[in-house]
């Protein structure tokens, strides 16, 4: 019920994208759990991060760890599979079955590599539109996610208003700052200063850019942490040694951790694949197709949110969720918020984190009782 | 909250709102103020709630609720987004009730203030005779452990509105169950009222 499928989608009418390119019959790799029921009314969209994929509530293929939001996503959990039917598809320019630089493209028969058309977050979005047209869902009870995620939400809401019944973006912003656009930059460099890289030209190499890959993962997964998470789980502990080595090897716990976070990555994603994602994260905001009005992006959304931001994320501020909220409270959404107490950083959406749970069960289980 | 006799004001507070109303109850507590007035009036209502448990609750309930703090976010609602806004038992426990007051008339229409009244018989015996800080029904805390910062009476409050600009239109005699006609400061209303309920707005310029 739950293993990944793969459609084949704008098989008559190319999807065209914002750099004015078009992809035609391009695949869509996803995974649905629980059923559809006669009215269609208790379809969830699951939209995932930078690094996620389709595998929200399954067993991973590669890594075989347990779906990135189980916590969240399973039956009489907040996303209760028991109850609704769970879509979640791996985003256009991913690297788990949907088409992206690493697929083939039909048209010249050879692999993508950087001659993929640069996407969007609104790409995306039309994209997963065509997957829930084939599904034949005509509006969704809920579309959620985090970070990324909460961006594609938010693009669900000011583009495809009239589909969406309710939505959960977490720890997410209405564009990426400086900041955020630097965090992907350096993430970006690290990748194509690798020699392997070869201008996106690898994948009939034995040699792929891993060593750029690995050191852009661990960049970004200290950005995902917060400082007094990372210090009260490694501090200065030295790692398997009383004393300093006087070397460059990883003398420190955090050190070890971060080299052992980049090599098991590699193994999962693929280097161009990040480079066309943060490329979308840092092209993203939903106002500008609106000459920077939010008020005109959302003015047409009719849906109930829930915005949900974490104290210690720095990436994804408070702030930023907040200005999520400002302009629907102005507009008149029914927009709810809170803002969870937590060390853990801009991954807590990731993590065991049982308030998070409460109010995504709370907020999911009465929207759909007053259905 | 404890303070409040829940079907008494609320009832009042309905009977102040007409149906269909938007409404954003500041300091909603649990929801159950606007939950009451979803059921009698078919209200289209919010909720501010500064305890994130609470805010659980509301959640739970259906009740749009934002996290936050009347001294702070008020500031981003537009002008006149809402019919109705209602702050129940909280001016004394915000850090600037002047501003709150101001916020709230900005935002909305109407609105419903009401808090435990300094003035009252009771309270001003106490420390009359007792020397000491009154703790009663409505006022259950002690002074070290209050939540209230800024107390105030009847007087105080009628004096606050006309400094801010704001118009009393109606006062809730809550020992009678009813609405009266504001007819202004006096030393009957502040001493025999244990909890002051006004309905105001602001005075256009």
């Amino acid at each position: 019920m739950n293993e990944n499928k793969i459609v084949e989608l704008a098989t008559e009418q190319a999807l065209v994208l914002d750099c004015g390119k078009s992809l035609k019959s391009f695949k869509t790799a996803y995974t649905t759990y629980g059923k559809l029921n006669d009215a269609k009314d208790n379809a969830i969209l699951i939209c995932h991060a930078l690094t996620g994929d389709q595998y929200v509530a399954s067993n991973h293929p590669i890594t075989k760890k347990e779906g990135w939001w189980s916590y969240i996503v399973g039956p009489e959990k907040p996303i209760d599979t028991n109850k609704f039917f769970v879509v979640c598809p791996n985003v256009i320019g991913g690297c788990m079955g949907s088409t992206g630089p690493k697929e083939i493209n039909s048209e010249t028969g050879k692999v993508y590599g950087t001659d993929f058309p640069v996407i969007t977050i609104a790409d995306m979005v039309r994209a997963q539109k065509l997957l829930i047209d084939y599904l034949g869902i005509e509006k969704i009870f809920c579309v959620t996610g985090g970070s990324m995620g909460g961006m594609l939400v938010l693009e669900w809401l000011s583009k495809f208003p009239e589909m969406v019944h309710s939505a959960i973006p977490i720890a997410t912003a209405t564009n990426h700052s400086a900041q955020n656009i630097a965090l992907n930059e350096l993430a970006r460099q690290s990748i194509m200063a690798d020699p392997n890289w070869n201008s996106g030209n690898y994948y009939n190499s034995d040699n792929k850019p891993l060593k750029g890959l690995s050191v852009a993962r661990m960049a970004a997964h200290i950005s995902y942490l917060s400082k007094d998470a990372l210090h009260s789980k490694f501090g200065r502990n030295l790692q398997d040694k009383s004393s300093l080595d006087y070397s460059f090897d990883a003398d420190f716990q955090i050190e070890s951790y971060l080299r052992h976070q980049g090599f098991t990555f590699v193994d999962r994603f693929d280097a161009n694949s990040y480079l066309y994602i943060t490329r979308a994260m840092d092209y993203f905001d939903v106002s500008s197709s609106n000459d920077g009005s939010l008020i005109e992006s959302f003015k047409n959304t009719v849906s109930k949110v829930l915005c949900i931001s974490f104290t210690s994320d720095w990436l994804y501020p408070t702030s930023e969720n907040k200005k999520i909220v400002k302009v629907f409270n102005t507009l008149g959404i029914n927009v709810s918020f809170i803002e969870i107490e937590t060390d853990g950083g801009h991954d807590s959406f990731l993590l065991e984190e049982p308030k998070l749970f409460e109010a995504m069960q709370g907020f999911i289980k009465s929207t759909y009782e007053n259905l | 909250m404890s303070l409040i006799n829940e079907k008494k004001d609320f009832k009042i507070i309905a009977d102040l709102i007409p149906a269909n109303s938007s409404v954003i109850d500041v300091g909603c507590n649990d929801g159950s103020l606007l939950e009451f007035l979803k059921e009698e009036k078919d209200i289209n209502g919010r909720g501010m709630e500064i305890d994130q448990q609470k805010v659980q609750l509301c959640l739970s309930k259906g009740i749009s609720v934002i996290e936050g703090d009347a001294d702070l976010d008020l500031y981003d609602y537009p002008d006149n987004l809402f019919d109705y806004s209602i702050l129940t038992y909280t001016l004394q426990a915000t850090k600037s009730p002047k501003n709150v007051l101001s916020e709230l008339v900005r935002i909305s229409s109407k609105a419903i203030i009401s808090f435990p009244n300094f003035g009252h018989w009771k309270i001003a015996t106490s420390l009359l005779i007792k020397r000491k800080m009154p703790i009663s029904e409505k006022l259950s805390y002690s002074w070290h452990e209050t939540p209230n910062l800024h107390f105030c009476t009847i007087n105080d409050f009628i004096d606050l509105c006309e400094e801010a600009g704001i118009r009393i239109e109606k006062q809730a005699n809550l020992k009678t169950n009813r609405l009266n006609k504001f007819y202004g400061k006096n030393l009957l209303n502040s001493y025999f009222n244990e909890v002051g309920l006004f309905l105001v707005s602001k005075i256009k310029n």
